[in-house]
């Protein structure tokens, strides 16, 4: 039962991520007191780090806190989950699709997959905001976007 | 220089034309995030720091603060008629504000909070055009140890006054100052935790950290649950308030604006808790408290002042001291930097024009706001029309484009990403992102004070207790982290933090 408080799961990343962080700041060189290295600051708040860490997690292994699962009864987490993942696809393609396709396709999905609107919306919205933004930020603010690597050649502009 | 010639220089800068239009261009944007629920000044103002760029550093400071106290006053309006804050300070407008807007006095509540804003954020002005150049001429003697001290009770300030757990908001903030060291050691050079990639080698952005922790992470927040709104259908009506409004507001405005402006001061502080102290304080100060939270306009007076008052005390730490009181202080302090411009003591000798233009453009920004929400009010409200499903992939596609616009780095746009499903996370298991944030943009300064400190005092660690400026901002640092574990201290901590929440 203690094992399925958020408290206890919370704090034992923290703990882990503290502990990387101290272990780094060890290899770095901790110097001395009068010539603190580079890893002085590091070790330190590395320690910081899993001690209050290590008092979460205890507070979860004595019943504080709601329970794992309660942090996502009723949420719709599948939208969370497909927009994290439209996010990531976006970042990969970014460079070789350019700004206007990618944004196009990312309005797009979100419009029709995520959270449903008639295409009588979504499709101009999505046309009209990337080409827009790309417009202000290429044209007028001269802010350079990816052209996309795949199809640079076959874009008149 | 003298303070009447100052801000006759700072009038020059604010009132030359594409001045006047940055700061049009930050007091409609900033109202517009404002009224926006789910995207506040922090993600407007990093998604704009990359266009600073192609203007003067006093255009885009001038546009960035416009935000920030833009949307201070449009917090407001979504607070009244939706019953939603617009952004984070407007969470006690809503009580009493929206119960006004349904019981037909939505106009002069709206009217009100124009009012009171207005009339806070000029006072906020004045105090900070007066406090300024007194608070740099102090702030010269400040060494390595003062600084690193101060910038230690900002932090605690900060943990102490966020919701829940301090030990997570600590934990949050000495994770914010780790990943803000991450890159080349100041003093030697040293890569630190940059696992040989050449794209961490000058640190990570404080643009991809804050949209993701804030702007991706309340997206994703948002769209696991269903968003419903209930816009007041009812006439507005005048905006005026009557003569019995006004003289039951005139108190709150003033007390407000005085509580909001010395809150905004001290570091960690800020609009969100003026607010609520306000609130706190009006209601045990009227002869009626039973009015309150059922449509009681001292409850939208006190609180609209307080947290606009605040907006233009938190520019005193940054202005003078060259340290941001909390995140959108910190975002400027990114932007000066941007622009190669250190913010502190000696800012107001070396770029006068800076400060007092900036100082001059939230008097012209204030008069902007005033003609701005009291007749544009219709247009706002159809703006908080737009259903969720069609803006939430706009501020999306908003934030990749401001992030990737920063840095011209691909790796920014997984940077937010990363940080977005962090800062998600967070929320779910009651971790709060500002002290991350705050940490992250000190955590440099913080370090290199401490390092320079320990090699003035050759090791040891009395330096820190002998100078008086640091020995008081420890003893206040260390008495708010004691706090907590005295019985009756944390009570009152958490009742702060439960009335925060209700």
């Amino acid at each position: 039962m203690m094992l399925r408080r958020a408290e206890f799961w919370g704090g034992l990343f923290w703990l882990a991520i503290g502990a990387f962080v101290a272990w780094q700041g060890w290899l770095l060189e901790l110097g001395t007191l009068r010539e603190p290295g580079s890893g002085f600051v590091f070790f330190w708040l590395g320690l910081i780090i899993v001690a209050f860490a290590t008092s979460i997690a205890i507070g979860g292994l004595r019943g504080e806190g709601p329970l794992l699962g309660d942090l996502w009864r009723g949420a719709r987490w599948r939208n969370v989950l497909l927009v994290v993942l439209a996010l990531i696809a976006f970042g990969f393609m970014f460079e070789r699709l350019g700004f206007v396709i990618c944004s196009l396709a990312l309005l797009l999905f979100l419009m029709t997959v995520v959270d449903p609107v008639r295409p009588t919306i979504s499709i101009p919205v999505s046309l009209i905001a990337a080409v827009g933004v790309w417009y202000v930020l290429e044209k007028m603010l001269l802010v350079q976007l990816p052209k996309g690597t795949w199809v640079e050649d076959f874009i008149p502009f | 220089m003298d303070v009447i010639a100052g801000l006759g220089q700072g009038f020059l800068v604010a009132l030359d034309p594409i001045n006047l239009l940055y700061c049009f261009i930050g007091v409609f944007i900033g109202t517009l995030v404002g009224v926006l629920p789910g995207i506040g000044p922090v993600s407007a103002m990093s998604l704009l720091l990359p266009v600073t760029l192609s203007g003067t550093p006093e255009s885009g400071i001038i546009m960035m603060a416009g935000i920030y106290y833009g949307s201070m006053y449009g917090g407001s309006t979504t607070a009244v008629l939706v019953n939603i804050p617009g952004e984070a300070a407007s969470v006690v407008t809503c009580i009493d504000g929206h119960e006004m807007a349904k019981r037909g006095r939505a106009g002069p509540a709206l009217g009100i909070a124009a009012l009171g804003s207005f009339v806070a954020g000029t006072f906020s002005i004045v105090a900070l055009m007066l406090v300024a150049p007194a608070l740099s001429r102090v702030a010269v003697a400040f060494g390595p140890p003062e600084y690193f001290s101060l910038m230690v009770l900002g932090l605690s300030i900060l943990s102490f006054l966020t919701q829940g757990s301090m030990a997570k908001a600590l934990l949050m903030a000495a994770v914010g100052v780790v990943i803000g060291l991450i890159g080349l050691d100041q003093i030697n050079a040293m890569p630190r935790l940059t696992f040989d990639r050449l794209e961490l080698v000058d640190g990570i952005g404080l643009i991809p950290v804050v949209m993701g922790l804030f702007g991706v992470a309340e997206i994703l927040t948002n769209i696991e649950q269903q968003i419903r709104r209930d816009i007041v259908q009812s006439r507005i009506g005048s905006l005026w308030p009557s003569k019995e409004d006004l003289k039951a507001s005139a108190g709150p405005v003033a007390r407000g604006t005085v509580l909001g402006f010395l809150l905004g001061i001290l570091p960690g502080g800020g609009a969100v808790i003026s607010s609520f102290a306000s609130y706190a304080i009006e209601k045990k100060l009227s002869r009626t408290p039973e009015r309150f939270g059922k449509g009681a306009i001292e409850g939208v007076a006190g609180p609209e002042s307080a947290n606009n008052a605040a907006a233009g005390g938190a520019f005193i730490p940054l202005m003078t001291l060259g340290i941001p009181p909390n995140v959108v202080m910190a975002l400027l302090l990114g932007a000066f930097v941007i622009h190669g411009l250190q913010p502190g003591p000696l800012m107001m000798s070396q770029n006068p024009q800076i400060f007092w233009g900036i100082v001059a453009s939230m008097y012209v920004g204030n008069i902007m706001l005033l003609v701005l929400n009291m007749p544009l009010i219709g247009m706002w409200v159809q703006v908080l029309k737009a259903p969720y499903k069609i803006l939430f992939p706009l501020i999306l596609m908003f934030c990749i484009v401001g992030v990737f616009a920063s840095g011209n780095a691909v790796f920014d746009v997984f940077v937010m990403i990363g940080t977005g499903v962090l800062g998600y996370l967070m929320r779910k298991f009651g971790y709060e992102a500002a002290p991350l944030v705050l940490a992250f943009v000190l955590g440099p300064m913080l370090e290199n004070n401490l390092r320079k400190s320990l090699i003035l005092s050759e090791g040891t660690f009395d330096i820190f207790v002998v100078r008086p400026i640091s020995l008081v901002c420890l003893l206040i640092a260390a008495a708010l982290l004691i706090a907590p574990l005295l019985p009756a201290l944390r009570k009152k901590r958490e009742k702060v933090a439960l009335d925060a929440t209700d």
